[in-house]
């Protein structure tokens, strides 16, 4: 063994260029890098595809927001899964089966540059999440004060197990709520019980109803077409049928629609 | 430590017939348990007007609590501290005896405090739990597999929605510190025994008195706030909910003395020679998983005290109407529920690291890192609790910096993959069960942990937050995650536990049956949530219908698979093969010791002179 | 491996196979007896078709339906000994499942016995979804209610959803004085009640709800606990067959 040894230590050792190649060409090494990229590209065309197919039509600038943000976070972490399941299905491939234990495996017991790596990139892919949520995060509140002044005000109202909804600036209470395209608009949200959810589907908004304390979301509708108003947030017996639906109109039709109700045009 | 067999001389096997411990077990639990229980509700009631909601729940309150007294004060579990309170203590004899020295079976029915009985009767306990909650997911499936269905009306959805919750719950919080924490660590680490037995035996019995209590929430028309229990709605519940509020309080007592006790264990009683980084690494997420429990537990037994003092005396702690708030216990309750998430991930994940290097037959993976992902999930996740309220209308400046430190949580669960998938590479994994269960582990907790990127993101959030899409996500952290580990627990301690191996034709069976429709189920619950369905909804709109009717059929493969799984522990215990020694050829403490294991597991002390990861060739 | 093993090993196949049908016989039975509870314990209440009337969607068939609202369920003879009865909680009688004939003009008669006095959400006040927008009070035309001058409500409502059409009726019940009331709780006879009376036109087959927004789950908060979490008092469906 000791001479052995010896001899080892007489051989130049490798250029960290030479290991690196030597490390790329090592069957394991090739294995799981082609299994890696395989998994990141059924990740990949999933994000592409997942959300747009199942999410309902984007119909406010915060759905888009939202379905853009979740298919991009869907490719950041498409490398991360390609990772993980390549390695995982390599050794899965290499497995060993019967009743006696296989032989021992090599002792590698830490390897820090690898631990130092991951650890970076693993925070550094954090740290775009959190940069990019909170850039989103900004924009929103941004747009919101940049519309408050010409917003629609829509007093929103959950009720075990009725929305409500009364516009002050038109003089109407409905029960359906009826927007009118591209202005943006307030939902000023309450509860006169327990707390609810307020929740039209395809705005991409939601924020709880509380009862004596109002919570505000607002959001600017960009399409026209039925709206789906749900509760997100269980409330007792008809949690279930707490729904109601609206409609995004032109605003002549808006216009028509409050005149119809009794109200006036704002 | 002297050993109890050294105090009581040369009596093997005691007879302390005169003793009233000896007369105490189960059965007079439940008898005066019950005394207690109903004697107290018929007293309360009679001079009360019943028809008023504040005076069913006081009396409905009282007898659940005299009801646990009753039957700890009916199984004995006073006798000592009463013994102290008049200047003695038990004698020697008794605490052989409490120690089910020479009982046979009936040592599970009594106040046992050996570890390994308390092991086999949290293991019992929590797949009879478990069972429960199945059940009722089950029938929660059935009610969904078509828009109005007319199977259960919603006041019984909505219950059974909310005890599939909390029992799930409760049930996961000690499927792997219970009955492995119990029966496993203390021999894991080379102990005799645990710090407090007596504790221990308390911490099981306690918990124990809170099924019954859970369970009459049905016979008292149920629950219809989701195991959240949201303040106001909980307060204005009917008489089952005072059931869900003993339930939790009682159980907060449980895990308080369990925490303290596994914890105080490892701290003080670990063999000599094993310093901290030669601890098992199963006791480590274990005891940071207890630990963590130790402050989280206490915000929600208080915040269930309050809900009970909303529903019984008035108070309007969480009523806006006199200056309360319902945000108070939503912070409350977040407060222990996401260090709670842990409490249930992280002993689950240990157990499929310390599993991993046995299977595969290498050291494990970077013990630092692995301590350094617990650590820094269990820190990060007391920071982390508000996000569950990004969508309250609470204070939406501070969406941001939570968002920040959910975020932050990805890097040390990435520390976590590094360890497995390090433990894994260049290795020759042996396909027994429990390392199937670490590849199940891998996937589950890969989808579980990227979808909970997207629920962290506040934007992604607005659309995502209480959706089925949420519920998917934390089933496959919980379930997928956490219950595939404690599960590969089960299968790799069974022949420690009972003394024979798990069938293992039906392991495999139950395993992909439970996989195969775990994915079948939450993708299609995904789907739903994508498309926009509320949870906790009793029907749903025509358009879910295909992503619901998938998610069923998943549910029942589940359903058969566990009931594969319970086949196979129940044959298996009664006629399964003998198992050796150390089956799996594992390198910790509790393969050195025989089965059955001798009531203070070690002959001579052992001495620790390495980690247990010594696996492996040296590499050249 | 012996012929003993395999025949021990086929055994413990079957025991198993057993046992799991053994396992979805008692889940199933759960399920059952789940479903045996969730039977509703009321009788329906259909409703008669006599004669059409011309509306604006075409000549329709007329249906009549007629309801009363107790302030006891005892009274509402909706809640046997076995359907639940519950004293002191106000109910809807003889039914609460409701079933309307499609595409119809439905008037309903509602005969209201209770005492009130503020709604949560001064909405459910108005008239909604009826023809006009109004109901009769006694033979007066009314299209809303002030906040405090109601009893309980009949609020209509159901999941939108594709496969029916929406249906939205909202109708405020008039309180009966305390006076009135006085009768009631001196002598346990009911007053002579209001005669509420409103029309809405049915669409197509489908499933809705029913319930009451006015607060009557004494001493819970926001009144709505208690019989307000129940089915059969005041909530219940509506079939549209």
């Amino acid at each position: 063994m000791s001479s052995h040894d010896h001899e080892v230590e007489e051989v130049l050792p490798p250029t960290p260029g030479d290991r690196v190649i030597t490390f790329l060409k090592r069957k394991d090494v090739v294995q799981s890098f082609v299994l890696g990229i395989f998994f990141t590209l059924v990740f990949v065309i999933l994000g592409r595809d997942f959300y747009p197919k199942w999410m309902p039509t984007i119909m406010s600038t915060d759905m888009k927001a939202n379905e853009a943000l979740m298919v991009a976070f869907t490719y950041i972490s498409a490398p991360v899964c390609g990772v993980v399941l390549g390695i995982a299905t390599y050794t899965f491939l290499n497995r060993h089966t019967g009743d006696t234990p296989p032989e021992d495996g090599p002792a590698i017991r830490t390897n820090t540059p690898v631990v130092v790596v991951w650890g970076i990139v693993s925070s550094l892919m954090a740290l775009l999440a959190i940069i990019w949520g909170l850039v989103e995060l900004n924009v929103g509140s941004e747009a919101a004060a940049s519309e408050a002044r010409t917003a629609m005000v829509v007093e929103v109202t959950g009720s075990q197990w009725v929305w409500t909804f009364k516009y002050p600036a038109q003089g109407i209470e409905t029960h359906e709520l009826n927007l009118p395209i591209d202005q943006p608009v307030i939902f000023d949200v309450i509860s006169s019980d327990v707390n609810h959810s307020f929740w039209p589907v395809q705005l991409g908004v939601k924020v709880d109803a509380n009862r004596l304390q109002t919570t505000v979301v607002h959001t600017t509708p960009t399409k026209l077409g039925a709206i789906d108003v749900k509760c997100a947030e269980l409330c007792g017996l008809y949690h279930a049928y707490m729904e109601t639906t609206g409609q995004i109109m032109t605003a002549a039709d808006f216009n028509n629609w409050v005149t119809a109700q009794g109200g006036h045009v704002a | 430590m002297t050993t109890l067999e050294h105090q009581v001389g040369s009596h093997p096997i005691p007879n302390p017939q005169k003793s009233l411990i000896t007369k105490l077990h189960m059965g007079t639990g439940l008898v005066i348990g019950a005394i207690f229980a109903f004697g107290t509700y018929y007293w309360l009631r009679s001079g009360q007007d019943m028809t008023v909601a504040r005076n069913v729940n006081k009396v409905l309150l009282i007898s659940m609590f005299m009801w646990s007294f009753g039957f700890m004060l009916g199984i004995g579990a006073f006798i000592g501290p009463f013994r102290w309170l008049i200047g003695k203590d038990l004698t020697a004899e008794e605490q052989l005896f409490l120690a089910g020295e020479g009982q046979g079976v009936s040592r599970y029915f009594r106040y046992c405090t050996d570890h390994k009985v308390v092991g086999i009767q949290y293991l019992v306990g929590v797949m009879a739990m478990l069972g429960v909650g199945g059940t009722l997911a089950m029938m929660i499936r059935t009610n969904l597999i078509s828009p109005g269905s007319k199977f259960v009306t919603p006041v019984i959805y909505n219950s059974l929605v909310g005890l599939h919750g909390i029992t799930m719950i409760v049930a996961m919080i000690v499927v792997s510190t219970g009955p492995f924490g119990n029966f496993i660590l203390p021999i894991m680490i080379g102990a005799r025994d645990m710090a407090f037995p007596r504790l221990n035996a308390l911490s099981w019995w306690v918990l124990f008195t809170a099924i019954p209590v859970l369970c009459s929430a049905w016979f008292l028309g149920g629950i219809p706030t989701g195991w959240t229990a949201y303040a106001p709605l909980s307060v204005q519940a009917g008489p089952g909910m005072n059931a869900f509020v003993a339930t939790i309080i009682i159980f907060a007592i449980s895990t308080a003395v369990a925490g303290a006790n596994i914890t105080a264990t490892v701290v003080t009683m670990r063999a000599k020679g094993m310093k901290w980084n030669r601890v098992p690494i199963f006791v480590i997420g274990a005891t940071m998983s207890v630990a963590l429990a130790i402050p989280a537990f206490p915000t929600f037994m208080v915040s269930m005290i309050m809900t009970a003092l909303d529903r019984t005396a008035g108070t309007t702690y969480f009523d806006a109407n006199f200056g309360g708030s319902g945000w108070l216990y939503a912070h409350l309750f977040w407060i222990m529920g996401h260090p709670e998430v842990y409490v249930i991930l992280l002993p689950g994940v240990a157990i499929l690291m310390e599993v991993a290097p046995v299977f595969v037959r290498k050291p494990l993976f970077s013990y630092t890192a692995a301590i350094l992902g617990f650590a820094g999930i269990a820190g990060l996740s007391v920071l982390v609790w508000a996000h569950h309220m990004y969508m309250s209308g609470w204070l939406p400046m501070l969406n941001g910096p939570f968002m920040v430190t959910t975020e932050m949580i990805s890097v040390p669960t990435g520390l976590i993959f590094l360890v497995i998938l390090g433990t894994l590479w260049r290795g020759k994994p042996w396909m027994k069960l429990p390392m199937l269960s670490v590849y199940a582990f891998l996937w589950n907790m890969l989808i579980g942990g990227v979808t909970g990127v997207y629920l962290s993101d506040v934007p992604a959030d607005n659309y995502l937050h209480g959706s089925m899409y949420v519920t998917a996500h934390f089933h496959y952290t919980l379930m997928g995650a956490a219950l595939t580990g404690a599960i590969a627990g089960l299968v790799y301690w069974f022949p420690k536990m009972t003394g024979r191996m798990l069938n293992e034709r039906a392991g495999y069976i139950s395993f992909w049956f439970t996989q195969i429709g775990f994915q079948i189920l939450f993708l299609g619950m995904f789907i739903a949530g994508a498309e926009g369905q509320p949870r906790r909804v009793a029907d749903y709109a025509a358009v879910y219908r295909n992503s619901d009717r998938i998610s069923t059929m998943g549910a029942y493969l589940i359903g058969t698979g566990m009931i594969t799984l319970l086949w196979a522990v129940v044959h298996s215990w009664r006629k399964g093969a003998i198992a050796p020694m150390n089956p799996w050829g594992a390198k910790t403490l509790e393969w050195t010791v025989p089965f059955p294991v001798p009531l203070e597991n070690f002959d001579e002390a052992p001495i620790i002179t390495s980690d247990p990861y010594g696996y492996g060739r040296s590499e050249k | 491996m012996t012929t003993t093993t395999s025949t021990r090993n086929n055994k413990s196949a079957i025991g198993g196979l057993i046992f799991v049908l053994l396992g979805v016989i008692v889940v199933s039975t759960v399920g059952v007896v789940l479903h045996t509870l969730s039977a509703d314990p009321q009788k329906k209440l259909y409703a008669t078709v006599s004669g059409t009337m011309s509306t604006p969607q075409g000549v329709l068939p007329h249906a009549f339906i007629e309801e009363g609202v107790y302030p006891d369920s005892v009274l509402s003879k909706s809640h046997g000994a076995n359907g639940g009865s519950h004293p002191g909680w106000p109910s809807y009688g003889p039914a609460t499942h409701l079933v309307l004939p499609a595409h119809s003009y439905v008037t309903m008669t509602l005969t209201v016995y209770d005492s009130g006095e503020k709604l949560n959400h001064a909405y459910f006040g108005k008239v909604v979804g009826t023809v006009d927008g109004t109901m009769t009070i006694d033979g007066t035309q009314v299209s809303a209610l002030p906040a405090d001058g109601v009893q309980h409500t009949f609020t209509l409502h159901g999941l939108p959803t594709s496969t029916q059409d929406p249906l939205f009726v909202n109708v405020p019940l008039p309180k009966m004085t305390d006076d009135q009331m006085k009768v009631y709780d001196d002598k346990g006879t009911l007053p002579v009640g209001h005669k509420v009376v409103f029309s809405f036109i049915t669409g197509g087959k489908g499933e809705y709800v029913w319930n009451c927004e006015y607060p009557c789950g004494d001493g819970t908060y926001a009144k709505f606990g208690a019989v307000m979490g129940q089915l059969g008092y005041m909530s219940g469906k509506v079939s549209v067959a």
